[in-house]
C-alpha cells in the first residue's frame, strides 16, 4: 500500500500545476445539471420536521417535505398544496381538507389521508418542535380519515388562526417511518438524517456540520415553476461560518447565494460585478424588553424616559439603512397593523421630564442590557443604548449571554434582566401570533420577558382570537396595539430588512416575509446560463 | 535574591559598626551586575524588555495620551464608522465609529489587568500548594500532586473553554477560568524545587538551631525557588494575555464596550478583508505584547536558570 | 519494566476517570438550560419537560453524574442534546479531520524545526541564532486566530492561491472512507486531483497550527545539540579529523533526537487542544469546531466528550514518552 501511495504522490505532484491553473467555476456543474450552492452560517442538526424548526432546518424541510398548504409571496398568502381545497364548519371547529390525487412520496407511495393523519398525530404525540402551535386546540383523536383523499380535523374550540399554522406541519410517509422505528420512537432516530417526504427535493449527500445536499426530484408531482429544462439538479446548503469566508465564496463563485453578512458587507459587496442583493422588508421585530414587574424598570416613567432617550436613527444606521422603525408592536406586513400615534421617538426634553417623575429623578443607576452572545447587531444596539442613556445619567451594562441561559433567566420574573434585546419572528401572518406575546399566558416564553400584565389587553386578545369576524378583530387589534404602546413594556425598535447576496445568474428568488430570517424557498430557484 | 533582614541567624557575628548597604550586599550586587551585562548583550532580551516597558507605560498613561479616550467607554459616532487609517484616526475606526488607535492603547490596561490577575492567582495558589507538597511529603503531597497531574492532563484552553461556556461569557469568568487551569504548572515547578532544596545542608542546619517551619519556608525555600518562578511568571504574563484573547475571539471574553484585544478581533473578523485595519492592529498589539513577555522571560531564563532552558 | 508499564496504565485509567469527573462537574454547575434551546423558541413548559426527561436532565446532579459515569465505563459518552446523536459517534466522525490536521502540522514542525534547531546550535549566539530565537518565540506569541486570518487575507483573498476554508471544495466527493484522512484516502483511491485540492485546503491551517510546536521542537533540538556538541566524544571525533558536517548530521543529531522526539510526543496532545482556534478560523470540521459549537449552545456532553478525547491522547502520548525514557534509562522506572 505504501508503495502505491508514494507513487501516487509523485503523480499528483506532476498534475499539480494543471489543477492550480483552473479558474473558479461560477456555479457547480455536475453531469446531471446545475447545482445551486447556498452558503449559510447555521447547521442543520436534526431534519425531522416534527422535532425542530429554525431557519436553516426549515429551509431544508420545506425542500424535501410538503405541507397541506404553503406560504408564498409578499405579502404572504396561503396557497393550496397537498390539499387542493378545504372547508370549515359553521361553528369554526371542524376543518375538512381534500387532497390532490397525484402527489406521491419519494419512494413512490401516494400521499393519502392516512399519511396526513399520521403526520399530525406524530407531531402532537412527540410534543416537540411544532407541537405548541396546535396542541391546545387539537388532540390526536380529533383527526380522522374520511376517505383516501379526505381528512377531517375537529378542534376542541373555534380557533381562527388554525390554518395559518398548517404550512409548518410537514407530511411524512407513515410506511417509511414505521419501517424504521426503534423502540416506539416514531422513527425519530431515523428521520434525524433521513427523510420520508414528498417534496421537490430528496436528500443527497448529508455531512452533518459540513454540507447538506438536496437533489431535485425529476418528476415532482407539482411540476417545476421554472420549467423542467431550467430546474437545477440540486441544491447544496454549505455551512460557512465566517462572514468573510462567505463573502469570498460568493465573489469567487463557490457559493451562489449567502446570508448573514454584516450590514456593511452588503453595502460593499453590492458594488461588486455579478452580484445582486435581495433586500426585503421582513416581519422580524426588534424590541428591548423591560422587566415590568421587578426592579427599576417596573416604573413606567423610567421606561418612558428610556424610550424617549433612545437614538432611533442610530438603530437604522446599525443596519446601514436596511431597516425601518416599528410604528406598532405588530409588524407592517401583518393584517390588522396600525400606525400607533405618538409612539416614542428621540426627545431628550421629554425623556428628562419622565425621568423627573420616576423614582430615579437624577438617574444614577446601572441597568443591564442582555443580548444573545454572538449576535453582532444586538451588541451594537447595546452600544447605541449605552450612548443614548448617558444624558439621563443611566449607565448600561452590556451582557452577552448564551441563548439557552438568556431564555432560562428570562422565564422567571425574579431572574429576568431589566432590559433584554429580543428579535421575534411571528410564525404566522395572523395578528394573534404577535398579540399573544402580550398575553399573560405567554409569561415564561422568551418573547414575553417583559412580563406584561394588563388585564384589559389580555381580555381583548382572548376575544380576538376566538372571533371569526375580521372587522371585529381588526378593531380589537387596533385597541390592543394602542394600549401596549401606552404601557411601554419595551422600547419598540425596528424591523430589519431580510437580506441575501446572490450571483446575478441565480433566478427565481421569491421572498415571503413569514419565513424566518435567512430562510429561502429553494423550490423556484434556477440558474440562468449565460 | 531577596534582601535578608538583619537577624541573628543571618549575621551571627558581633558588629562594631553597622555595615553599609553596599558592603552588606556586595556579592549580590556583583551578581546583578553580571546578570545585567549578560542581558544587555542579548538583542532578543533587550527587544523583549523594550516591548514590555512600552506596554507597561501605555497601560499606565494610555488613557491620558490617546486622542479619543471616550472611545473605550462606548462613545459612538456612526457618521465616522469604518474609516481607514488616516491622520485623524491613526488605526482607522470601527463599526461604531470609535477610534481604534485609542481603543488599542487603552486596551493595554485591560490586558495588563488580565495578565496580572491570572498569573497572580495562579502563582499564589500554585506556589503555596507546591511548597506544602514538597516540604510536607506523605499523603498531603500525594493528594496535591494527583490533582495537579489531573489538571495538567487536560489541555488548558479546552478546559477553560468548558468552564467559561458553563459560567457564561464575560471578562471576569474568563479570567477565573484561566486562573483555574493555570496554577498546576507552578505546583509542579515549586514542588520539584522544594524537594531538592529541603535536603540541603543549610536547611538542616537552620532546623537544627530551632528555626520554625514557616520561617524556613519563607527565608530559605521560597527565595531559592524564585528564579524559575520569575522566569515562568514572565512567560505566563504573555501566555495568559494570549489565552484570554483567544477566549475573547471565540466570543466568550470581555463584554463591550470594554477594549479587550481578543474581543475586538472577534468582532473585527466579520469585517475582513475589506476593513483589514480593524483586526490588524489589535492583533499586532497582542502579538507584540506576548512576544515581549516571552523574550523577556527567555532572556531571564538564560541568566537566572540556564540549566532549564529546554524544559 | 512490565510492572512499571502496568503502573503507568493504571494511572492512565485513573486520570481519565478524574478528567471525566472534573469536566462533567465544571460544565454542569452552569445555570444554562439546553433543553429549552432544543425545544424551540415557542415551546411550552411541558414540551421543555419532555426533552428534559428524555435526556435525564430532570434528575439531580449527583444522579446525573452517576448515570454518566456508568455510561462512560461502558464506553458511552452520552448523547448530544442538540444533534440527538451519540457523542462517541460524532467525535469519531470529526476526529479524522483533526488528526489529519495535526499530523500535517506536526510534519511541518519537524521538517522545519529540526534543521533550524541544528543550525542555531552550530552557530550558537551568532546572528542566525538570534533570528531563529525571535522567530521561534514569535511562533508561541502569535495569536493563532489572528495569524490564520492574515494568511487567509494574503493567500486566499488577495493572491487567490489557496481556498479560504473547509477541507474540500463543495461538490468534490470525498474519497472512499479508509482512514478518514483525505490525503491518504485519496491516494489509496488513486484520485490525484482530490489529493491535490485537499492538500491546498490543509496547508494554511496546518501552518498556523504548526507554528508554536515548531518553536518548541526548534528549541529542544537546539539545546540538546549544544550539549552534545560540547561532549567529549564529539570533541574527540573532531580531533580525529572527521568533517564537521558528518559530526553534526550523523553523531550529534542522532543523540539529540530522543529529547526532540519526547517533545514531539508532548506537543501532540497539546496540538489537539489548540485545534479549537484553528478549526474555528478555517471552518475545519474537526473535534475542535464541534466542541466550540457545542459549548456555544450549552450542549455539554460533547464538550466533556471532546475534552476526554483530547485528554486521552495527551496522556497516552505522555505515557509513551515516559515508557520510552524508562526503557532507555532504567533508573527512571522507580519514579
Amino acid at each position: 500500500m505504501f508503495g502505491k501511495i508514494i507513487r501516487n504522490i509523485a503523480i499528483a505532484g506532476l498534475l499539480a500545476s494543471s489543477v492550480l491553473g483552473t479558474p473558479a467555476s461560477a456555479f457547480e456543474r455536475t453531469d446531471k445539471g446545475n447545482v445551486i450552492v447556498f452558503g449559510g452560517r447555521q447547521a442543520i442538526p436534526v431534519l425531522d420536521p416534527h422535532i425542530r424548526y429554525d431557519w436553516s432546518t426549515r429551509m431544508m424541510q420545506q425542500a424535501v417535505y410538503d405541507g397541506l398548504v404553503k406560504y408564498e409571496g409578499d405579502p404572504a398568502v396561503i396557497k393550496p398544496w397537498l390539499a387542493e381545497k378545504w372547508e370549515t364548519s359553521e361553528d369554526g371547529k371542524t376543518w375538512t381538507f381534500h387532497l390532490v390525487k397525484n402527489a406521491k412520496f419519494h419512494n413512490g407511495d401516494p400521499v393519502t389521508a392516512e399519511a396526513i393523519r399520521y403526520s399530525f398525530e406524530r407531531g402532537l404525540k412527540l410534543n416537540k418542535g411544532v407541537a405548541w402551535m396546535l396542541k391546545d386546540f387539537l388532540a390526536p383523536e380529533g383527526i380522522s380519515v374520511v376517505d383516501d383523499y379526505t381528512v377531517k380535523f375537529e378542534l376542541k374550540a373555534p380557533y381562527t388562526p388554525f390554518l395559518s399554522f398548517l404550512p409548518w406541519w410537514y407530511i411524512v410517509n407513515p410506511a417509511q417511518v414505521k419501517a424504521n422505528e426503534v423502540d416506539g420512537d416514531y422513527g425519530q432516530k431515523w428521520l434525524t438524517d433521513n427523510e420520508a417526504g414528498s417534496g421537490p427535493f430528496k436528500l443527497g449527500r448529508w455531512e452533518p456540520n459540513v454540507l447538506y445536499e438536496a437533489e431535485a426530484v425529476a418528476d415532482y408531482w407539482k411540476g417545476w415553476p421554472q420549467g423542467e429544462e431550467n430546474r437545477p439538479a440540486g441544491v447544496i446548503y454549505k455551512i460557512i461560518r465566517e462572514p468573510a469566508a462567505q463573502k469570498a465564496a460568493l465573489q469567487r463563485g463557490e457559493a451562489d447565494i449567502v446570508e448573514g453578512l454584516t450590514p456593511d458587507d452588503y453595502v460593499q459587496i453590492a458594488r461588486a460585478k455579478g452580484i445582486a442583493i435581495e433586500d426585503h422588508k421582513g416581519m422580524t421585530t426588534f424590541g428591548i424588553k423591560f422587566n415590568t414587574q421587578q426592579g427599576p424598570t417596573a416604573d413606567i416613567n423610567l421606561r418612558k424616559a428610556i424610550a424617549y432617550a433612545m437614538d432611533y436613527d442610530a438603530l437604522i444606521q446599525v443596519y446601514n439603512g436596511a431597516a425601518s422603525l416599528e410604528t406598532s408592536p405588530i409588524p407592517d406586513a401583518m393584517r390588522g397593523h396600525i400606525d400607533v400615534p405618538g409612539i416614542p421617538r428621540q426627545d431628550l426634553a421629554k425623556a428628562k421630564e419622565y425621568l423627573a417623575k420616576s423614582g430615579y429623578p437624577n438617574g444614577g443607576i446601572t441597568l443591564p442590557y442582555v443580548h444573545v452572545a454572538g449576535l453582532e447587531e444586538a451588541r451594537r444596539i447595546g452600544l447605541v443604548l449605552l450612548d443614548s442613556l448617558k444624558p439621563l445619567n443611566i449607565n448600561v451594562e452590556i451582557k452577552p449571554e448564551q441563548w439557552p441561559n438568556m431564555v432560562a433567566n428570562g422565564s422567571k420574573v425574579e431572574t429576568s434582566a431589566a432590559m433584554t434585546s429580543v428579535y421575534t419572528t411571528p410564525v404566522s401572518t395572523d395578528p394573534d401570533a404577535v398579540a399573544y406575546q402580550y398575553h399573560k399566558n405567554s409569561w415564561g416564553q422568551y418573547f414575553a420577558m417583559m412580563f406584561y400584565d394588563n388585564p384589559k389587553v389580555t381580555e381583548m386578545i382572548d376575544k380576538a382570537r376566538s372571533s371569526s369576524n375580521w372587522d371585529e378583530r381588526a378593531k380589537l387589534y387596533a385597541d390592543i396595539q394602542t394600549q401596549i404602546v401606552a404601557d411601554q413594556p419595551e422600547v419598540f425598535g425596528m424591523l430589519q430588512n431580510r437580506r441575501w447576496a446572490r450571483r446575478d445568474y441565480l433566478q427565481g428568488f421569491q421572498f415571503s416575509p413569514v419565513r424566518f430570517t435567512g430562510e429561502v424557498d429553494i423550490y423556484p430557484l434556477w440558474v440562468k446560463a449565460e | 535574591m531577596t534582601a535578608h533582614p538583619m537577624t541573628p541567624i543571618d549575621t551571627p557575628m558581633e558588629d562594631t559598626r553597622p555595615l553599609t548597604f553596599r558592603e552588606r550586599h556586595a556579592s549580590q550586587i556583583r551578581q546583578w551586575r553580571l546578570y545585567a551585562h549578560m542581558f544587555r548583550k542579548s538583542f532578543s532580551s533587550m527587544l523583549g524588555l523594550s516591548l514590555v516597558v512600552l506596554f507597561l507605560i501605555l497601560a499606565a498613561i494610555g488613557p491620558l495620551i490617546v486622542p479619543y479616550p471616550e472611545a473605550a467607554s462606548g462613545a459612538i459616532n456612526m457618521s465616522a464608522k469604518l474609516q481607514p487609517p488616516s491622520s485623524t484616526y491613526w488605526f482607522g475606526t470601527d463599526e461604531m465609529g470609535a477610534d481604534i488607535f485609542s481603543r488599542v492603547i487603552i486596551g493595554a490596561r485591560t490586558s495588563l489587568w488580565i495578565g496580572v490577575v491570572i498569573t497572580g492567582i495562579a502563582a499564589i495558589v500554585g506556589i503555596t500548594l507546591g511548597i506544602i507538597a514538597g516540604y510536607r511529603g506523605g499523603w498531603v503531597r500525594a493528594v496535591i500532586m494527583r490533582v495537579t497531574e489531573l489538571f495538567l492532563a487536560v489541555p488548558g484552553l479546552a478546559l477553560a473553554l468548558a468552564i467559561v461556556a458553563a459560567l457564561g461569557p464575560g471578562i471576569t469568568n474568563c479570567v477565573l477560568a484561566l486562573a483555574i487551569v493555570w496554577w498546576p504548572g507552578y505546583v509542579r515547578l515549586v514542588e520539584a524545587k522544594t524537594l531538592s532544596i529541603k535536603e540541603e545542608l543549610f536547611i538542616e542546619s537552620a532546623r537544627s538551631i530551632g528555626a520554625k517551619t514557616p520561617w524556613i519556608l519563607w527565608h530559605h525555600i521560597l527565595p531559592n525557588c524564585m528564579s524559575p518562578i520569575i522566569v515562568k511568571m514572565s512567560m505566563d504574563m504573555g501566555m495568559a494575555i494570549l489565552s484570554a484573547a483567544s477566549l475573547g475571539f471565540i466570543g466568550l471574553g470581555a463584554q463591550p464596550p470594554s477594549p479587550e484585544w481578543g474581543a475586538m478581533i472577534s468582532v473585527a473578523r466579520t469585517y475582513m478583508p475589506d476593513w483589514w485595519w480593524y483586526s490588524l492592529f489589535p492583533g499586532a498589539a497582542i502579538f507584540l505584547t506576548v512576544l515581549g513577555f516571552n523574550l523577556l522571560g527567555d532572556g531571564l531564563r538564560d541568566i537566572l536558570d540556564p540549566r532549564s532552558r529546554d524544559r | 519494566m512490565l510492572t512499571f508499564a502496568f503502573r503507568k496504565l493504571l494511572t492512565l485509567v485513573g486520570t481519565m476517570i478524574g478528567i471525566a469527573a472534573l469536566t462533567f462537574l465544571i460544565t454542569n454547575v452552569a445555570p444554562g438550560d439546553p433543553a429549552r434551546l432544543v425545544a424551540g423558541p415557542n415551546a411550552t413548559e411541558d414540551m421543555v419537560a419532555t426533552i428534559r426527561t428524555e435526556y435525564g436532565l430532570d434528575k439531580s446532579l449527583p444522579e446525573q453524574f452517576i448515570v454518566y459515569m456508568g455510561e462512560l465505563v461502558r464506553g458511552d459518552l452520552g448523547t448530544s442534546i442538540v444533534t440527538t446523536r451519540p457523542v462517541l459517534e460524532e467525535v469519531m466522525r470529526y476526529a479524522p479531520a483533526t488528526l489529519e490536521l495535526v499530523f500535517v502540522a506536526m510534519f511541518l514542525g519537524i521538517v522545519i524545526g529540526v534543521p533550524l534547531g541544528m543550525l542555531s546550535a552550530v552557530y550558537k549566539d551568532g546572528p542566525l541564532d538570534q533570528v531563529t530565537r525571535i522567530f521561534s518565540i514569535s511562533g508561541v506569541a502569535i495569536p493563532a486566530f489572528w495569524f490564520g486570518i492574515l494568511l487567509q487575507l494574503l493567500f486566499s483573498v488577495d493572491l487567490e492561491w489557496l481556498p479560504v476554508s473547509g477541507r474540500l471544495p463543495l461538490v468534490t466527493r470525498p474519497p472512499e472512507f479508509v482512514t478518514g484522512l483525505l490525503l491518504v484516502d485519496s491516494l489509496i483511491a488513486g484520485n490525484f486531483s482530490t489529493f491535490w485540492t485537499s492538500l491546498q485546503h490543509i496547508i494554511l491551517p496546518a501552518i498556523v497550527l504548526s507554528f508554536p510546536c515548531l518553536a518548541s521542537i526548534l528549541r529542544v533540538n537546539r539545546a540538546e545539540m549544544i550539549e552534545v556538541l560540547q561532549s567529549d566524544y564529539i570533541v574527540a571525533a573532531r580531533a580525529h579529523g572527521i568533517s564537521s558536517f558528518r559530526i553534526i548530521a550523523l553523531y550529534a543529531l542522532k543523540n539529540a533526537m530522543l529529547p526532540t522526539l519526547a517533545m514531539i510526543g508532548l506537543r501532540f496532545g497539546w496540538m489537539l487542544g489548540s485545534t479549537v482556534l484553528v478549526e474555528t478560523v478555517f471552518d475545519w470540521p474537526g473535534i475542535g469546531l464541534y466542541a466550540v459549537s457545542s459549548a456555544l449552545s450549552s450542549d455539554f456532553k460533547p464538550v466533556v466528550g471532546v475534552t476526554l478525547m483530547i485528554g486521552f491522547f495527551f496522556i497516552v502520548a505522555n505515557t509513551l514518552v515516559d515508557l520510552a525514557y524508562a526503557w532507555i534509562d532504567p533508573r527512571l522506572r522507580k519514579a
